[in-house]
């Protein structure tokens, strides 16, 4: 029998502090993992328990993956105390990734908040594999403060991969170590230089940021087909068997966790 | 069709009983409900009774255990070893027609898809089931709402009905007909005017159910009412009767929910993985990390359970996900009944 509950074994290789509270963990598991940017794997702390998360990492690389991650209680709190050479336990992959069929041909703007820049690198590793197909990749990015900032050490690296990729950032409140855009994420969408018929937006983040950044881009003009939202619900099973991440009808562990807003938005409280 | 005798149904039940666990519904002098008990010894225990209607229990419970362990790591063990191999046969008898239907419906969540839960698959898989017409019906149920009969029409390995003497018997599975083959001396042909009375008791249960709920809309009707009442108050007024308990949940046939968690096992040195039913009925449910909780509020989560049940999984399994088995009514100590609820999303939709 193979039993999707038994995590595969993982060591720990090495622990990258990115923010205060952000680490990004260097997994090798016993036997390759191949995912989809996107989909997402439950992470088993020894003892304490399991937690979704998206890797950050190159879906092409298989025998390594990286998850970023942030300190926020149970599961998190007991990983960020992990040294290298740690045991751990990896479930999965579950979930469906993200669209990027759709996204050829079209101007792309992804938008990340706080964390949820993590699950978006997953994405962005997934466009760069040819940046060509994409009429454009827009990075919009933003943190609360500029030590938030996640993979700032990449920004350069990724810009000059191609010229129809762009970056820019902003944090909440003024810092005297910042010089760049103030405000939140949403400030990076209010004058976006794009054919917005011709785009999707993604979206990951704290659901309070997706909703905003969500009534802001309907605002800008797109369509609720265009927008598609990393929802980040809480989760069990990961293959639709606990009922737990229930969107409307929808399973997130199943059909998104990138889900398109036109098919959740008449979800009851759909941003909780 | 055939015919078996009261003598020569025991005895069959006592030959199946060779082959693992057997349970049959035995009737509870002081609460004059039917509960299933586990067969130790023939000859069947006093007040076993297939006729009335439902059990107490669910046939869930045994295709979902309450709690149980799905891995222990790190041994890869239990990736490999075979959990159907290590499980008894079971044989329930006596289900009735809204539970046996309720594990179809569960099936398809925990069966059918990209993923199985081998576990649960394991266990159904050596689930036979002797289902059983009712009887009568009790004060809380509500099949005929919901497009259903009193009596099993598929979905079990043998069905019986009382008749004068014994029961009619029906096969429902190859391994029920495999059942009947291997036995075949226990069973005759039907007398004459036997299936007619057969028929005759079930029209007269169904009669009763129809009286009992001749003031309650369908529930079969009540996804597109449910659809329109989305914001409408009444759901605030059943909150403010519910006490969060969540045993409509538990005690309900086709909620299948569960959560994961983690201990220490006895060694001290491994883990292990448990699985225990969950309800969507308490706070933290889906509360997320940190940043909130899709359904804060009682009322959210009161109106969860009847979406997801008649709107949500019609639209991901195709069905309603309820049998009209009126436990929840039966369980809820503010008295909330679905059928008056429906009554209400249906005037609210109006
Ligand atoms: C598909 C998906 C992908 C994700 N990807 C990432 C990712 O890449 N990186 C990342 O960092 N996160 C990601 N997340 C979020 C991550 O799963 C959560 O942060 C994680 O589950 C937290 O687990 P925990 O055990 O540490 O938190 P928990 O212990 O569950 O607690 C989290 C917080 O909830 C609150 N809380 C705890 N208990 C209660 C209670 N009883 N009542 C009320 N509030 C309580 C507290 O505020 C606590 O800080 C993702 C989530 C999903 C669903
Ligand atoms: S919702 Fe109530 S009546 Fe319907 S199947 Fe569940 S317990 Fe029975
Ligand atoms: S709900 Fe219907 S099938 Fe179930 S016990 Fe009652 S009468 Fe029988
Ligand atoms: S996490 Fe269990 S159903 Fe989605």
């Amino acid at each position: 029998m193979n039993n999707p509950y038994y995590p595969i074994d993982t060591v720990l290789e090495d622990v990258i502090t990115e923010t205060p509270t952000i680490k990004t963990f260097c997994l090798k598991p016993v036997r390759p993992v191949k995912f989809k940017s996107g989909q997402f794997m439950q992470l088993t702390v020894p003892g304490v328990g399991e937690a979704p998360f998206t890797p950050s990492s190159d879906p092409n690389i298989t025998e390594k993956m990286e998850i970023t991650i942030l300190k926020t209680g149970k599961v998190t709190d007991a990983l960020h105390e992990l040294k290298p050479g740690a045991k751990v336990g990896l479930r999965g992959p579950f979930g469906k990734g993200y669209p990027l069929e759709k996204l050829e041909g079209k101007e792309v703007v992804v938008v990340g908040g706080g964390v949820g820049l993590a699950p978006m690198r997953s994405l962005l590793y997934g466009l760069f594999d040819d940046p060509s197909k994409y009429k454009r990749i827009s990075i919009k990015f933003g943190a609360r403060e500029p030590a938030e900032l996640c993979f700032k050490r990449q920004y350069n690296e990724w810009v000059n991969l191609s010229p129809n990729i762009d970056l820019t950032t902003t944090i909440d409140i003024p810092h005297p170590e910042w010089d760049g855009k103030v405000g939140l994420v949403t400030t990076l969408l209010d004058d976006l230089d794009i054919n917005i018929a011709e785009s999707y937006a993604l979206s990951c983040g704290p659901e309070i940021m997706l909703k905003f950044v969500t009534l802001k881009l309907l605002e800008v003009g797109y369509k609720p087909p265009q927008i598609y939202l990393s929802m980040n619900r809480k989760m069990s099973c990961g293959m639709g068997k606990c009922g737990r991440c229930n969107v409307g009808h929808y399973y997130l562990c199943v059909d998104g966790p990138d889900m398109c807003y036109d098919k959740i938005k008449h979800v009851p409280n759909v941003f909780g | 069709m055939r015919f078996i005798d009261s003598t020569n149904f025991e005895r069959l039940l006592k030959k199946l009983s060779g082959e693992g666990e057997l349970f049959v519904p035995v009737l509870d002098e002081d609460s004059q409900k039917n509960h299933f008990e586990r067969v130790e010894a023939f000859p069947l225990p006093e007040g076993t009774n297939f006729e009335g209607f439902r059990a107490v229990e669910t046939l869930k419970g045994f295709a979902q255990l309450v709690r149980s362990m799905v891995a222990r790591y790190p041994t890869e063990g239990m990736d490999e070893m075979d959990v159907a191999e290590l499980l008894p046969t079971f044989v329930i008898v006596g289900a009735k027609a809204c539970d046996v239907r309720a594990m179809q419906l569960v099936d398809k969540v925990q069966v059918e898809g990209e993923f199985t839960d081998p576990f649960y698959k394991a266990r159904r898989d050596k689930m036979i089931i002797i289902a059983s017409d009712c009887t009568e019906a009790g004060e809380t149920c509500f099949c005929n709402l919901l497009g259903s009969n009193p009596w099993p029409e598929s979905g079990f390995d043998l069905s019986i009905s009382k008749v004068n003497g014994g029961y009619l018997l029906e096969t429902g599975s190859d391994r029920g007909k495999a059942i009947e083959e291997e036995n075949k001396d226990l069973f005759t042909d039907p007398r004459e005017g036997q299936e007619k009375s057969r028929d005759e008791i079930r029209m007269t249960v169904l009669a009763g159910l129809k009286a009992t709920n001749r003031d309650y809309p369908s529930g079969d009707k009540v996804t597109e009412p449910l659809r329109e009442a989305l914001s409408d108050p009444l759901w605030h007024d059943e909150a403010a009767r519910c006490l969060e308990c969540g045993a409509c949940t538990n005690i309900c046939p086709t909620c299948y929910c569960f959560l994961l968690f983690d201990q220490k096992d006895e060694s001290g040195e491994g883990y292990k993985r448990i699985m225990s039913w969950d309800s969507c009925q308490v706070t933290g449910y889906a509360r997320m990390a940190g940043m909130g909780n899709p359904r804060p509020r009682l009322s959210d989560r009161v109106k969860h359970r009847l979406y997801h049940k008649y709107d949500y999984l019609v639209l991901s399994h195709g069905e309603i996900f309820c049998t009209g088995c009126g436990r929840c009514i039966d369980a809820c100590s503010a008295s909330i009944d679905m059928r008056e609820v429906f009554g209400r999303v249906t005037k609210a939709a109006k």
